[in-house]
């Protein structure tokens, strides 16, 4: 019992989950205790939670909102991926620095030209989406790359490798398993943007609009039932990403504490 | 002990290191020869000794080409010319190998990019081979992750001997081990030296009395009195002391004088 309140110590996968469950517990029980008339209680989210994903709708905004993001993240990573690597040729190295900086730029006052140079809903809606996330993507990956030990760079010069093939060697294959970990912590990023995006052209559907209509009408079980089915989509996307790194690089599995 | 100093095959001429006002080397001169005995196929093995922080490990850099100097240039192999970063292998003391190798996909590495070309399956042979050799044909499909120290250790330099480098530096090797693992370390550098005539292992380190008992000659590196930056202050040449080549050198007389007179010159 004093192991869990104590710093550093390792807790047997079984007590990891005994403390989920009660905390849960805790949270859950505090929430019916003080829901109301304005915040719903969790036995009427729940209820809602189930007349949102029964209804005719629901996996037509799903789809909606999951292709969007799906499209968004992939152009996105190319993008960022492109620069990152790029970032290590001086020639390219300011581009980089720029789109690191370029997460302090607000969508929205960019929105009027984004709608501009945009021909449809669904156009302006991935291109918000690219420049929201590529911007967090290249940080990341720029830190990932920052913190490579520059031994590994002068092995490869004393194996004889070309500076193209240490960059390949080091950079693109050594961290191709950082790159789904960097998607699975920016993933957040992009889920969180899409109910913005979305809001912006409804005609396509999806969670965000769902989300926007239910908060119209103030139905508060509806807007917390959507929220939560973003929430569970957003974890179990997150909880994928981090079993796909193992089993694509079986060597981060490797525990060397 | 029959022995010949025959070709010169590395030479530094007038190394020095400046990080702005900071001289970390002064006029550092080495020469390396061949020296060959009679019915014996025996490499170098060469010292460098000095203190910690004394900037070893800058001259290690740019004996390996990875580092250029302020000054002076170093010359390499039979016709000397200036040295380029891949001509000398260098074994550091964190060991660093490709993590997202296998052991046998690192040893690969070295083969891929060595002189001579070989097919994928004389590949797979000569890796072998060498694993077997150094007690690693078991670790193969492994990770570098799941290998003990003294085992990347050996992988480490594998991964060097494959390119085809004759000329091997080594970080620190005896760094942080015990007396039976120096005992280990010793043998393996030992046979790693016995792998071709031409091989040439230069060990930077301020353990002098492993570095003494494997060696044929031995830099002082250190800081004289008024002066900045550290220079090779003596070069002791064991060969002509008849301190070199002897398993059993530990226990001589002269050799445990040596040590102890070379602790005050550091």
């Amino acid at each position: 019992m004093k192991k869990i309140f104590t710093p550093l110590q390792i807790v047997d996968s079984k007590t990891v989950v005994t403390l989920v469950v009660v905390q849960l517990a805790i949270a859950l029980g505090f929430w019916q205790i003080l829901g109301g008339e304005l915040l719903p209680t969790p036995t009427k989210v729940l209820s809602a939670i189930f007349a949102t994903v029964v209804s005719p709708s629901f996996f037509d905004d799903f789809f909606a909102s999951l292709g969007l993001t799906l499209q968004g993240m992939s152009i996105s990573l190319f993008i960022a991926l492109v620069v990152s690597y790029m970032s290590l040729v001086p020639v390219f190295k300011p581009l980089a620095d720029f789109m690191v900086k370029c997460r302090y730029l607000t969508l929205t006052g960019l929105i009027f030209v984004f709608t501009l140079y945009t021909h449809d809903g669904h156009q302006l809606k991935i291109s918000l989406l690219i420049f929201g996330i590529v911007p967090f993507f290249v940080t990341s990956f720029l830190s990932v790359i920052a913190a490579i030990n520059t031994q590994e760079y002068e092995l490869c010069k004393t194996l004889r490798m070309s500076n193209w093939r240490t960059l390949l060697e080091v950079v693109i294959i050594g961290k191709l398993d950082q790159v789904l970990e960097v998607l699975r912590q920016n993933f957040a990023i992009a889920w969180m943007m899409i109910t913005m995006v979305e809001g912006l052209s409804m005609s396509e559907g999806g969670l965000g609009t769902m989300l926007i209509k239910s908060s119209k009408y103030i139905n508060m079980a509806n807007v917390f039932a959507v929220l939560f089915i973003i929430f569970m989509i957003g974890v179990l996307f997150d909880y994928l990403l981090g079993k796909a790194r193992h089993w694509l690089f079986p060597y981060t599995k490797i525990n060397v504490r | 002990m029959e022995f010949t100093r025959e070709k010169v095959l590395l030479k530094a001429e007038n190394i020095n290191l400046k990080y702005g006002e900071n001289h970390i080397l002064r006029d550092i001169n080495l020469e390396i020869q061949n020296i060959t005995r009679p019915n014996l196929n025996q490499g170098q093995v060469i010292s460098l000794i000095g203190r910690s922080g004394i900037g070893k490990t800058q001259l290690f850099k740019i004996l390996s080409g990875l580092n250029k100097p302020t000054t002076g240039k170093v010359l390499i192999g039979e016709d000397l010319h200036p040295v380029q970063a891949g001509e000398v292998g260098i074994i550091p003391q964190n060991y660093i190998l490709f993590n997202h190798r296998s052991i046998f996909s690192n040893l690969k590495l070295g083969l891929d990019n060595c002189e001579k070309p070989h097919t994928e399956e004389e590949k797979k042979t000569i890796i072998h081979e060498h694993a077997k050799l150094f007690d690693l044909e078991q670790h193969l499909n492994k990770y570098p992750q799941q290998l003990s120290g003294g085992q990347r250790q050996r992988v480490s330099i594998i991964q060097q001997v494959l390119t085809g480098n004759k000329f091997l530096l080594f970080d620190e090797p005896f760094s942080g081990l015990d007396a039976l693992m120096i005992d280990k370390v010793t043998d393996l550098l030992l046979k790693v030296s016995l792998l071709h005539e031409h091989n040439t292992l230069i060990i930077v380190s301020h353990d002098i009395e492993s570095c003494l008992a494997i060696s044929d000659t031995a830099w002082i590196i250190a800081n004289q009195q008024g002066q900045q930056g550290a220079t090779i202050t003596e070069m002791i040449d064991l060969v002509h002391l008849g301190l070199a080549w002897r398993s059993d050198i530990r226990l001589d007389k002269q050799f445990i004088e040596l040590v102890a007179n070379m602790k005050y010159k550091l």
